[in-house]
């Protein structure tokens, strides 16, 4: 905590209400003493009780009156304005509903006790006292204030400080609000909202600060080819930077398949997928999208089993109702048909015909190559340990098909580099160095995250398995109620625009307490303009106007630090 | 300091007090207004008037059934009768030693003791000390017309406390009735009706 925080916290600022009531369980109940609408929900509040702060959002404001018949009566209509006034002043209030989420210690006077102060203030300094989660109530009539930039700064970190980036500024106040970003790849992560709701936006000021922080390789999947190259955006036709614009050493564009181009460029290089690296696996998640059979793994294995990482290209090149005469002139399945590799390999021959049938779209797919030029998957894997980031545009394979097929089987190859890299260090291998961490954003995550797909798609495993092998993930959906439940409560961060459907809020809130004080909070988020960060990543649920996706944003991203003249540094250290 | 003596107290008690007083001195008190009675050195009662009280005696009955009854003769009778106006007073704290309590006195006033009427200056001093602590005695009795006396003592109070420059008196008087009669919605609103009628 810096010293400017402290005196900030310290700031005499105007209470808002004082506390009636409330406890742990329930939130606590505060007496508004100012108008309504200089409060709104999700605002964030300090109650200073004693010598402790707490830390709360508001989750709800009640009408509420002493008696129900000075609600019920409209007395400004028999009484002259100035004693109605009164009366209403008296008579009739707002309660606000506090969930309390941290507290910390506050220091002693500094005029009474200097020598008191000083010793807090070397504990809070060394980091020994700090925001803690609620584990009492404040006192009755504890005053109640908006909170100030020196108190978002203590709990969310202060900008500039190695790490942290502004995400967004409190709805009160305009006070910026950052994450750790550092904490935030440890585990895999969420941005949610419905559609047209500036998900896209705010996962580009992320990805941008991830890319600036450095710390971490990040890979996007980019199904609509609108995080890569510039795009335009749908609503207001303004042109939208793109990253590889921003970041041109640090960010590569691969295109899908040979001479693919996006939006007229032509990307860094190009991405084929070799024949032999599609595994048995690769295509069983695929079960939904090309309608397979219960008989596909049987035959797949046998498939595997007979021609080993060679098998798609075998089964690709065989013949469907292919047949020869045989020495006595007899029509039989040819040598290179279908129906001839059942009967040896023990498979009914329609389930294999049908099987072969059902994967013409995938043998089809001209970037799904025999031989490719280059191997692209390694540069991809070089590229990302060497401190550059990927993204991965699909150019013309925009179906699902592609998206689910390709990101998935790379995503296998790329985590089990990364499983590799990250055993051999942890056992010490000589030469052996710490991994990069990784970040996957991943699109349309309910598509590869579903409850049929969850068990087999290597995403989940990543979900998982949090951090172990230095991978995490960045979903970006617009329905998160079709995640599956067990990889949502994984997630560590939620950040969240709107959301409409009540299964998509509740599923936001899988696994967090005050889901219910939040809810209503969820359901009422500006669209395009406010979101809710919570969970593992941030100290505490916070409702923030997002940070605009614009040429300011660049600007203060990109601005290369300005040298500091000696007179600042002097007035620094104190002359 | 006023000198306007308004009458002499036929009976008292901790709680009010009943004046006697002469029908050519009635003109100076009314009703809401501001009285005190100095009993020594550095103490003096101060109450309210809640009542004026004119009884009847046996000269008044035979003159209102006689016949053709000299103008003179009415005007005697009026002006020198021998029963006096009754003025009921609420006692509503006192000053000891040159400090204002809005409490009860500790000893009432006794017989033929002289009542004044307050000044405006001294109502505001009365009225501006503590925290309006002297309403609970104007509340306490609800036989008396409560709402009426304090619209009138409002109407008296807010003036001598303008003339004295305390312009938010009126505000803060008025928030204290409203929060220590809020439970009682039918007394409330009475009160708050009555005090827009000034």
């Amino acid at each position: 905590m810096s010293e400017q925080s402290v005196t900030s916290s310290a700031e005499a600022q105007k209470p808002i209400g004082y506390i009636v009531g409330g406890g742990l369980k329930a939130n606590l109940q505060a007496r508004l003493t100012v108008p309504a609408q200089k409060v709104q929900e999700g605002a964030f509040v300090v109650v200073e009780s004693g010598n402790w702060l707490f830390y709360g959002l508001v989750t709800d404001m009640q009408l509420g009156s002493t008696d129900p018949r000075f609600a019920d009566e409209q007395t400004e209509t028999r009484l002259p304005p100035e004693l109605a006034k009164l009366l209403h002043g008296q008579t009739l209030f707002t309660n606000l509903e506090v969930m309390a989420a941290l507290m910390m210690e506050q220091g002693p006077d500094m005029d009474e006790d200097p020598e008191a102060y000083q010793a807090w203030f070397q504990k809070v300094m060394e980091e020994e006292i700090r925001p803690e989660p609620v584990k009492t109530v404040p006192q009755h009539h504890s005053e109640v204030r908006l909170a100030g930039a020196g108190d978002i700064a203590e709990i969310f970190g202060k900008e500039g400080k190695k790490g942290y980036f502004r995400i967004g500024d409190t709805i009160e106040g305009g006070h910026p609000v950052c994450v750790d970003l550092d904490k935030l790849v440890q585990r895999s992560s969420g941005i949610f909202g419905a559609t047209g709701t500036g998900k896209s936006f705010l996962t580009r000021v992320i990805l941008a600060g991830l890319i600036k922080r450095d710390k971490t390789a990040v890979l996007i999947f980019d199904m609509h080819n609108e995080y890569g190259p510039d795009d335009t955006a749908s609503d207001t036709g303004m042109r939208v930077p793109g990253l590889k614009g921003k970041f041109p050493s640090k960010v590569r564009m691969v295109g899908l398949g040979r001479g693919a181009t996006i939006r007229g460029k032509t990307p860094d290089y190009t991405l084929e997928i070799a024949e032999s690296d599609i595994m048995p696996e690769d295509i069983l998640m695929l079960t939904q999208e090309l309608n397979l059979r219960e008989t596909t793994p049987a035959t797949l294995n046998a498939l595997f089993n007979q021609y080993g990482r060679d098998w798609f290209h075998k089964f690709k090149n065989m013949r469907p109702h292919a047949v020869q005469e045989d020495e006595e002139g007899n029509k039989v399945p040819a040598d290179d048909s279908i129906e001839a590799w059942a009967n040896e390999a023990n498979i009914h021959q329609l389930a294999a015909i049908g099987l072969h049938s059902k994967l013409n779209r995938l043998f089809n797919c001209e970037y799904i190559v025999e031989n490719p030029a280059g191997d692209a998957v390694n540069q991809m894997i070089n590229n990302l340990d060497n401190g550059q980031h990927i993204v991965l545009s699909f150019g013309n394979h925009e179906k699902d098909l592609d998206y689910l097929f390709v990101s998935n089987l790379l995503t296998r190859r790329i985590r089990d580099v990364w499983e590799y890299r990250t055993n051999n260090f942890r056992s010490g291998h000589q030469g052996a160095t710490e991994p990069r961490p990784l970040v996957i954003a991943v699109e349309e995550a309910h598509k590869l995250l579903n409850r049929e797909m969850a068990s087999q798609t290597t995403f989940s495993t990543i979900a998982r398995e949090m951090r172990k092998y230095y991978v995490t993930l960045l979903i970006i959906d617009q329905r998160p109620s079709q995640i599956y439940d067990e990889v949502m409560s994984q997630l560590g961060t939620r950040i969240t625009g709107w959301l409409g459907d009540s299964d998509d809020i509740q599923s936001v809130l899988t696994g967090l307490a005050g889901r219910e004080a939040l809810r209503g909070m969820l359901a009422h988020l500006q669209p395009k303009e406010e979101v809710l960060m919570l969970g593992w990543g941030v100290p505490m649920p916070i409702v923030v106007h997002s940070r605009r996706y614009d040429d300011a944003f660049w600007e203060e991203l990109l601005e290369k630090k300005a040298r500091r003249s000696n007179r600042d540094i002097l007035r620094d250290i104190g002359f | 300091m006023s000198e306007i003596e308004i009458g002499r107290l036929l009976r008292s008690g901790t709680t009010g007090f009943v004046v006697g007083c002469k029908v050519n001195q009635l003109n100076a008190p009314g009703f809401g207004a501001m009285v005190r009675v100095p009993l020594e050195a550095q103490y003096q009662v101060y109450g309210v008037i809640y009542d004026i009280h004119i009884e009847d005696d046996g000269l008044v009955r035979q003159l209102i059934t006689a016949q053709d009854v000299p103008e003179e003769v009415l005007k005697d009778n009026r002006e020198n009768r021998n029963v006096p106006v009754e003025i009921g007073v609420l006692v509503l704290g006192y000053e000891q030693e040159g400090r204002i309590f809005h409490l009860l006195p500790p000893r009432p006033p006794l017989s033929l003791d002289a009542i004044f009427l307050c000044s405006p200056s001294e109502v505001a001093h009365f009225t501006g000390q503590g925290r309006f602590g002297y309403f609970r005695h104007m509340l306490r009795d609800r036989d008396k017309p409560v709402e009426e006396l304090l619209a009138a003592h409002l109407y008296q109070a807010r003036a001598a406390q303008v003339d004295a420059g305390n312009e938010a008196w009126y505000q803060k008087a008025v928030g204290e009735l409203i929060t220590l009669m809020r439970d009682d919605y039918q007394g409330l609103i009475k009160t708050l009706s009555a005090v827009s009628e000034i």
